[in-house]
């Protein structure tokens, strides 16, 4: 009779998260009148669609992949770099803030720093004489997108890996070094590899974050930017794509790329984790 | 070793370049309404609108409901799992995880077509049935770091001695969740309503599909229809959002402090 | 000049004076040991030798050159942890190879030297293995073999055995001080253990408080102690606080006993000093050249010794005699003659 303690959650997890995703996954599958099909997926490859997957996948990974490396950098100068033991403790609990501080009101705060009449934009402009927007910079590119996310990335990445961090023991290091090796030898031998699991992790959780991103995205741009959570939004309003089966298909290759994601994830993680126990 | 230190500082400060001009940019912009001076206009103008008073106590509103029942349903259930289905864990885990995995736009697409009028459970049927419905997504979002908080407050405590210490007085089991759990992992819970409802009052995509009038769509809309008010918010939030995570960092510290001289 | 010299080291952190003005000259191939209580600066020591810490005055010399100023991975000196140091990631043989392959040395003699060691610390076929597969007392093991893989000039091993079960403890110590004299490597061995710094030095370092209180073989340290602390920290001790009555013959005064030890002692008359005995240095019977009489208040029975507790006037004497079949312990209550020679007599002046 155990189970039955689990029955509430079961049935709560069923109704609300898999079930959903289920009818989804199986609804990419069928025609409107129910019968089988893949013309559905095959129906993603139209240039407007494959082209948004392919624009939400670069900004992922570059949002995630740069999230992770300055994440990684400042939390190694902060938990490893003998700064002063409150800067550590700030950094930490901001990090806690900012990670939280996504969606539209992060978006609001970049435009008012670096729209086209954002303070940082019209600083550098009326006092430094860098003209931003004049040298191809827009807030509202691929690029400018992708320096939004890092405010809600960085922060993520600092919160799982500084834990990591404080775990590499100084025996570690000092063996190391009195066995010869220089700091880069004991990071390319020791440290990276052991740290190496958690940050395929962040960077999976960090891709996954951004790609299903699209408050910022909309509040940012207007829900104009072709990305596919967009798409897939104006889709359910608006039926813009003339073809109520195909926001299934796109719901199911967003799920599609972010189980991708953590296969490959785990895959990795696996190899390089025979160590453990 | 002063020079040892150079890096990690230039580090940090480039860092924290990055995060604080934002957060300045906004704040200057919120004050620059009224034309030559700085004034708290735009933030008067965001208070007395009556759309942002609604918006607002709907959200906070949800977010209470969200939280109501997802302590309703984690405690419960971590603590069961813990206690008598050991084997589950990794499967309930991997459950609580899933929401990081599955945008949230695609779980709004699922409960559209799952949920509609002419479905089994129509929650789409009423707007009474779409709030439940709504707040029950934000439990979802909220799954990944409510669970995980309560889990590792159930690590802490000794939850078999409790349990049959309880048991030996008699208690139900709904006595032992609520009387003697639940207090036990108040720390826990109170973060993980804490995250929630700093997740929930900026929510944007469920909210808006579902077209309810939340705190996030009226964002979105403040912010293609006006210039300086969408900063006053943003500050706000900010401020919220703070005020949430300091709020958790207190009750940790401070029930630490209370729970040394066990 | 010796082979390793330790020379007016200091060192302190903030107001805290942890090592002061050490000094000592270890021979090549010597084992000498530092013991001393926990928080005494024995670590702190090590680490200035391996470069860890840089000492706030002072030389740390090998064959003569001046180490301080050179970084760890630049002074070829070995060192084993007390927690094992192990690198999780890498396999035995990889951990054991890792400083030669830092060192850029080529494969197949890295395999060969990895094979060599391995074979030397009795794990040739665990190579393969991670660390955490193996027990504490082989991980320590492997960490030996990293350690002198690399041929190092010095080996240091802070506190390695603390960390193990009391069996293992054992055969581990004799098993690095055969592999130490094997390899004829210049050692020093960090413990607050005194049984296992005795057992397996050339010398011992006592410290106390940061200071060297006295450097010695361990028969030195264990028989003639200079300082009452040495005497204290090392084994058990029978103390007699008494006043000198006259230097030049060692006449002293105990309670109202006059004992004469017919040797100078180095304090003024009137001046006290304490005077101490190990357990085994009295007998029951009456053969030494000084005889006490004591009342017997407790008898342990340990084996091949008996520990008797017995009072002496004011004083409880702590004895061990050695087993004898057709001699049983004194009942407890009862009078018994103590004799003594005044040479093992140990008179503390500090
Ligand atoms: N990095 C450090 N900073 C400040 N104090 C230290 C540091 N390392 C050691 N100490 C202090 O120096 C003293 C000696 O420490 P240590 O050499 O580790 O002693 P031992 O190894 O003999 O136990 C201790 O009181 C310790 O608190
Ligand atoms: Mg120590």
């Amino acid at each position: 009779m155990n189970w039955l303690g689990i029955v509430p959650f079961a049935i709560f997890a069923l109704l609300f998260l898999l079930l959903p995703t289920l009818n989804i996954v199986l609804g990419a599958f069928r025609t409107q009148q129910g019968g089988f099909t893949l013309d559905n997926i095959t129906n993603l490859a139209q240039p407007r669609i494959a082209t948004a997957f392919w624009v939400s996948i670069k900004l992922s990974f570059a949002s995630a992949a740069i999230g992770c490396l300055i994440g990684f950098i400042l939390a190694t100068a902060v938990a490893l770099g003998g700064l002063p033991r409150w800067i550590r403790q700030s950094t930490l609990t901001f990090s806690g803030v900012a990670s939280n501080f996504a969606g539209v009101p992060l978006s609001f705060a970049f435009i008012a720093t670096l729209g086209r009449v954002g303070i940082l934009t019209i600083v550098l402009r009326d006092v430094f004489g860098i003209n931003l927007y004049g040298l191809g910079f827009n807030l509202l590119s691929f690029w400018g997108l992708v320096l939004v996310y890092l405010y809600f990335q960085i922060p993520l990445m600092i919160l799982i890996i500084t834990p990591a961090l404080d775990g590499l023991r100084r025996e570690w290091r000092e063996a190391a070094a009195i066995l010869g090796a220089t700091g880069f030898q004991y990071w390319r031998r020791v440290a990276l590899p052991i740290l190496w699991p958690s940050t395929l992790g962040t960077m999976a959780l960090l891709f996954a974050n951004s790609f299903g991103a699209i408050a910022t995205a909309v509040a940012l741009t207007g829900s104009q930017l072709s990305i596919v959570p967009i798409v897939l939004f104006n889709q359910i309003r608006g039926d813009v794509l003339q073809d109520p089966q195909l926001g299934y298909a796109i719901a199911f290759g967003m799920i599609v790329v972010t189980a991708v994601t953590n296969l490959i994830y785990i895959v990795m993680r696996v190899r390089s984790e025979r160590w453990l126990k | 070793m002063r020079t040892a230190r150079f890096w990690p500082y230039a580090a940090f400060l480039c860092g924290l370049a990055y995060f604080i001009i934002p957060l300045i940019g906004m704040f200057e912009f919120s004050l620059r309404k009224r034309r030559g001076v700085y004034s708290l206009d735009a933030y008067t103008s965001v208070l007395t609108d009556p759309q942002f008073q609604q918006t607002f106590l709907y959200s906070l509103f949800m977010a209470l409901v969200a939280i109501f029942i997802g302590v309703l349903l984690v405690v419960p259930t971590a603590y069961w799992v813990r206690l008598r289905l050991p084997k589950l864990r990794p499967v309930v885990e991997f459950v609580t995880l899933l929401p990081l995995v599955i945008p949230p736009v695609v779980l709004a697409f699922g409960y559209i077509r799952l949920f509609n009028t002419s479905s089994v459970v129509p929650f789409l049927g009423s707007e009474f049935g779409t709030n439940i419905l709504l707040s029950c997504g934000y439990v979802v979002l909220a799954l990944p770091y409510m669970y995980r908080a309560v889990d590792t407050g159930l690590r802490a405590i000794d939850i078999l001695t409790l349990t049959e210490a309880a048991q030996g007085l008699g208690a139900s089991w709904a006595a032992i969740i609520f009387r003697v759990i639940l207090p036990n992992v108040r720390v826990a819970v109170a973060s993980g309503a804490f995250l929630t409802f700093a997740i929930v009052i900026g929510e944007y995509v469920i909210s808006a599909l579902l077209d309810r009038p939340a705190f996030g769509p009226y964002l979105v809309w403040i912010g293609s229809n006006k210039a300086y008010e969408p900063s006053a918010l943003a500050v706000m939030t900010f401020a919220i959002t703070w005020g949430c995570m300091a709020l958790i960092q207190v009750i940790t510290q401070f029930s630490k402090h209370t729970r040394t001289p066990l | 000049m010796a082979y390793l010299d330790l020379l007016h080291l200091e060192k302190s952190f903030g107001p805290n004076r942890v090592v002061k003005d050490f000094n000592i000259g270890i021979e090549q191939g010597e084992f000498v040991s530092l013991l001393g209580p926990s928080g005494c600066g024995k670590t702190t020591v090590l680490r200035m030798v391996a470069g860890f810490e840089a000492p706030n005055s002072g030389e740390i010399r090998i064959s003569g050159v001046d180490l301080v100023g050179s970084r760890p991975n630049q002074r070829n000196i070995g060192m084993v942890f007390q927690s094992y140091a192990l690198f999780p990631n890498l396999t035995v043989a990889q951990n054991v190879a890792f400083g030669l392959s830092v060192a850029g040395m080529k494969k197949a003699q890295i395999a060969e030297r990895v094979a060599e060691m391995l074979d030397l610390i009795g794990l040739a076929d665990l190579g393969q293995r991670f660390p955490y597969e193996l027990s504490g007392g082989q991980q320590q093991r492997v960490a030996l073999a990293r350690a002198l893989a690399v041929r190092p000039k010095v080996l240091l091993l802070d506190e390695p055995l603390s960390a193990l079960d009391a069996q293992i403890r054992v055969t581990l110590r004799r098993e690095i001080r055969a592999i130490q004299q094997r390899l004829g490597i210049t050692t020093i061995f960090v413990t607050h253990d005194q049984e296992e710094a005795l057992s397996i030095s050339d010398r011992v370092v006592v410290m106390n408080g940061g200071l060297a209180d006295q450097i010695g073989t361990p028969f030195d340290i264990y028989n003639h102690p200079t300082t009452r602390f040495v005497a204290e920290f090392v084994g058990t001790l029978n103390t007699f606080d008494v006043v000198v009555t006259d230097p030049d013959t060692g006449t002293v005064m105990m309670g109202a006993t006059s004992l004469v030890l017919n040797r100078p002692v180095a304090a003024p008359k009137g001046g006290k000093v304490t005077l101490a005995m190990r357990p085994e240095a009295a007998s029951l019977g009456g053969a030494g050249d000084l005889t006490l009489t004591g009342r017997v208040e407790d008898v342990q029975f340990l084996g091949a010794i008996i520990r008797i507790k017995a009072n002496v006037g004011a004083h409880q004497l702590t004895l061990d005699i050695f087993n004898r079949a057709d001699m049983p312990p004194p009942a407890i209550g009862s009078a018994v003659p103590i004799s003594l020679s005044t040479h093992s007599l140990v008179v503390l002046v500090k």
